[in-house]
């Protein structure tokens, strides 16, 4: 998702929009199919607490209608998705203290959407004041080690032979004065 | 190395002397025994061509021959004087052991494998490791180069699962290299470009590689105790196939292969070769050494270096380091092509690698030993074409004399002067060629004579020389037909035709019929057409040639009924081809029998629905997931518009209308993924209900 989605909404920029800034609303905009589609996603993303999902639909519907206000256009149901996205975005960085580093975020939205931190959707949701940052950041999962690097240059093989009938007609070439080109064997480094 | 220092003392000091002195005197034997046969009035061009094909064919074979009675009679003085073949040396270096602070890595190199398999043997392996009680301090690396996005997703999820079960301290881990650059050498390379400084040591597997922990910390052991060794390769074993191609091919790995291999390193000593996998290497030298260039010229002998395992070793021996072949040390497997179709696109596929070693042979700063590496792989290739020239040949010669007309009265001689027969001599040539090819099998038996657990463990020694004669009959029927597969390979090569590196045919599965005429068609032609003509116009070298031509003309029958796992199963349960790995299924291998009965399940539990990555970038869980592997690249406008076209094009036209790089272009950035993922949950009819 990059920082792009870290970004405030009233700051998201049109050219940065995943669908683009041509589209314009229907005004007004199907707000029962949107609020359907949003419970649906809630549901996907691991909501299902009633008073969870009444909370958070109804934080992104008023997240939706704001950007319809402000011109941000786009198709609502997109818009519906990604300000859901949004929303748990933005709970995740505040609550670990995130600062624009997307990588954690990244890791920290699979360690909650895989089920590794019971409870995250309360907390998501304003339902719980328990702090969930220890076990969000237990729970995240580094795919590789801290890099430890070492030096791996490609190594000279000098093959014998390789361009050698090229450098012997350039060689009688130049005894017979046809021109003085230098030639070297891709094979031999100067 | 230690038995090598128990051969007598004249073996110690000139091993590569009096191997190659015997291999030098056995192909000038052979070869006067052809010149006399021959030669009975002066000698032809065609008969100067027919020697020189003999010579080089019987130097290849003869090094062969040797390498496998050097090999038996090692087995032998190591049975009589120690009795084991497997060191269970006293184990005490090994990572996790106290003040030792080094780590092991076991990489896996993986490119569009079968997920579940790559997962089931790493954690066979790993639940070995653990049972040695001294896995601290060993670390799994999946290297994926995978390009399927169906197979990135899987690996992904399991790699999840799996790491989750570990849990803390992280010992395993995954990366997907954004580009494949260099194939296996390259994923390699970039492992130790970005994690090398933290392992001493790398354990390289193959995607069907099994070993056991014992080995794993035997070889770390070995590794310890010499500082110059860069390199321990340990041969892998056949195992797991069921169909009876393969089943054979288990059998003569078995049972020839520790021979060979107890030969090979007697005379290759501190010069051993790479084979690719299931070796233990030393980090930091191979770093230093074994960064590949890319060779002058364009495919199929210039650009990246296919078959860099050789190449590494000799790197490594040019500067300096040893490089071993532990042939004394089991619990190393591999899994081979069930069938001899697969068998042959596995050699499609490693003959241009070796072929192009011909411009490494006389490369500069290379051991000579090295440079008979190379040959040796030029040479496991070329030797199929110039069987098939010095056979082509021979018919031609054959067809000469039989022009001549035979006088039997010269002069005013009132007796017949008799044609003089060389009927002898071609026979003793014949004889004294077989025996070199087939003595090995006698060999092998003999061992297997000395004893009795190790022929219990080939199911007997009467079952045991049953199949050596089975699998004997059927080498010589299948012999023809890999020479015309690998001579076609060897002038598409030639030709300047390159061959692709598709992911290898794993797993039990059997050829059909429209399959094997596709494969075997023209081989049956072959042999109809050349059996007519050299009855018609030669019909005394006709029976001569009878063996090749009958393996060709039943190719077809014979590549269906040898990829059969029934008749596989069938020969096992009648004790045919047995090996111990059978009969006394090693720990690891019951392991990932296991492994694969009850498979890890994926993290996020995403349905196997095809297209998978679109089903699963669906999934939130899944899509963070992935997400989460990806790394974070700067903002491009231009990628995003590509990345848009394609996610229009997926909507409008479905996901076949996208190529696979495109497909994973799709995935491959956090952007396009958000697109994604964003644009299938925002259409109309999104399935909720399925997710």
């Amino acid at each position: 998702m990059g920082t792009g989605v870290i970004a405030e909404p009233a700051e998201v920029d049109g050219a940065q929009q995943p669908w683009g800034n041509s589209y314009q609303w229907p005004q007004p905009f199907d707000r029962p199919g949107v609020e359907r589609r949003i419970i649906g996603y809630l549901h996907a993303l691991g909501v299902h607490d009633r008073g969870e999902i009444a909370s958070l639909s109804q934080q992104v519907l008023e997240r939706v209608e704001f950007r319809a206000k402000v011109g941000h256009a786009g198709e609502p149901l997109e818009a519906a998705i990604e300000e859901t996205h949004l929303l748990l975005d933005q709970w995740l960085v505040s609550e670990l203290a995130l600062d624009g580093d997307a990588n954690a975020l990244s890791a920290a939205r699979a360690a909650v959407l895989e089920g590794a931190v019971p409870g995250w959707t309360a907390r998501w949701a304003g339902r719980s004041g328990e702090s969930l940052a220890r076990r969000i950041r237990a729970a995240r999962i580094s795919s590789v080690p801290e890099p430890s690097p070492l030096l791996m240059e490609p190594n000279t093989i000098r093959l014998c032979c390789h361009g050698f009938g090229k450098r012997l007609v350039a060689r009688i070439g130049r005894l017979l004065g046809l021109g003085g080109g230098e030639s070297r064997s891709a094979g031999e480094h100067p | 190395m230690r038995s090598l220092w128990r051969a007598p003392i004249v073996a110690r000091h000139f091993h590569r002397v009096i191997y190659f002195v015997l291999v030098v005197v056995t192909t000038l034997f052979t070869l006067s025994l052809l010149s006399v046969a021959i030669q009975d009035d002066g000698i032809s061009l065609l008969e100067l061509v027919l020697l020189l094909l003999y010579a080089i064919l019987m130097f290849w074979i003869s090094g062969s021959f040797w390498t496998a009675a050097i090999g038996f009679a090692r087995l032998m003085l190591r049975r009589n004087r120690d009795g084991a073949h497997v060191s269970d040396a006293a184990i005490t270096e090994h990572p996790g052991r106290e003040g030792s602070d080094f780590k092991v890595a076991l990489v896996m190199p993986v490119y569009n494998e079968d997920p579940a398999r790559v997962f089931a043997g790493l954690r066979a392996m790993h639940t070995s490791l653990v049972e040695t009680g001294r896995e601290t301090g060993f670390e799994i690396f999946v290297l994926s180069d995978t390009r399927d996005p169906d197979t990135w997703i899987q690996e992904e999820m399991l790699w999840r699962r799996w790491v989750e079960e570990l849990g803390q301290p992280a010992r395993l881990f995954y990366r997907n290299r954004a580009e494949n650059t260099a194939r296996k050498s390259g994923n390699l390379a970039d492992f130790c470009r970005n994690w090398g400084g933290r392992y001493r040591y790398m354990i390289v597997l193959d995607a069907d590689s099994i070993m056991s922990g014992e080995t794993m910390i035997e070889m770390v052991r070995r590794m310890e105790a010499d500082p110059h060794l860069a390199l321990l390769q340990v041969p892998p074993v056949a195992v797991n196939r069921s169909s009876f191609f393969a089943r054979m091919l288990q059998f003569a790995g078995s049972l020839y292969g520790r021979m060979f291999a107890a030969g090979l390193s007697f005379w290759q000593q501190n010069t051993a070769n790479f084979w690719g996998h299931n070796a233990i290497l030393r980090v930091r030298p191979f770093a230093d050494h074994c960064g590949l260039p890319k060779l002058p010229g364009n495919e199929p002998f210039g650009g990246d270096i296919l078959s860099h395992d050789f190449v590494e070793a000799a790197l490594l021996a040019r500067a300096g380091w040893k490089v071993q072949l532990a042939d004394d040390l089991g619990g190393s497997y591999e899994e081979i092509p069930p069938t001899l179709i697969d068998y042959a696109k596995r050699d499609r596929r490693w003959c241009q690698g070796n072929l192009q070693h011909a411009r490494l042979i006389l490369a500069r700063g290379f051991k000579s030993l090295s440079r008979i590496h190379f040959a040796m792989g030029v040479m496991s290739y070329a030797a199929s074409p110039l069987w098939l020239l010095f056979l082509i040949a021979t018919g031609v010669e054959a067809y000469f004399i039989s022009l001549k007309v035979p006088v039997y009265f010269f002069g005013h001689n009132m007796l017949p002067i008799w044609p003089e027969s060389y009927v002898v001599e071609m026979t003793t040539v014949l004889m004294v060629t077989l025996a070199i090819l087939f003595l090995p099998k006698v060999l092998a038996l003999i061992l297997l004579a000395r004893d009795r657990n190790e022929a219990r463990r080939f199911g007997g020694l009467p079952k045991a020389s049953l199949s050596v004669l089975i699998e004997s009959l059927l080498s010589v029927l299948l012999a023809p037909v890999l020479m015309l597969f690998q001579s076609k390979f060897v002038a598409a090569i030639l030709l300047r035709t390159t061959v692709g590196w598709p992911a290898q045919q794993r797993g039990d599965h059997q050829t059909g019929f429209g399959e094997a005429v596709r494969a075997h068609g023209l081989h049956t032609l072959i042999a109809f057409a050349v059996g007519y003509i050299a009855y018609v116009h030669v019909p005394d070298f006709f029976w001569w040639f009878t063996p090749v031509l009958a393996g060709l003309a039943l190719s077809i029958p014979i590549s269906i009924l040898t990829s059969r796992t029934s008749l596989g199963l069938l020969a096992k349960n009648a004790g045919i081809f047995l090996t111990p790995a059978e009969t006394e299924e090693p720990r690891v291998l019951r392991l990932l029998d296991e492994q694969q009965a009850s498979p890890l399940t994926p993290a996020c539990a995403i349905a196997s629905m095809k297209p998978l990555w679109t089903k699963a970038m669906m999934q939130p869980c899944a899509y963070a997931l992935h997400d989460s592997l990806l790394r974070d690249e700067p903002y491009s406008r231009r990628r995003r518009h590509v990345l848009e076209g394609l996610v229009f094009q997926l909507q409008d036209e479905g996901v076949d209308s996208l190529s696979m790089q495109e497909q994973r272009a799709l995935i491959a950035h956090r952007e396009g993924l958000h697109l994604l993922h964003t644009r299938l949950w925002a259409v109309a009819d999104a399935p909720m209900s399925s997710i």
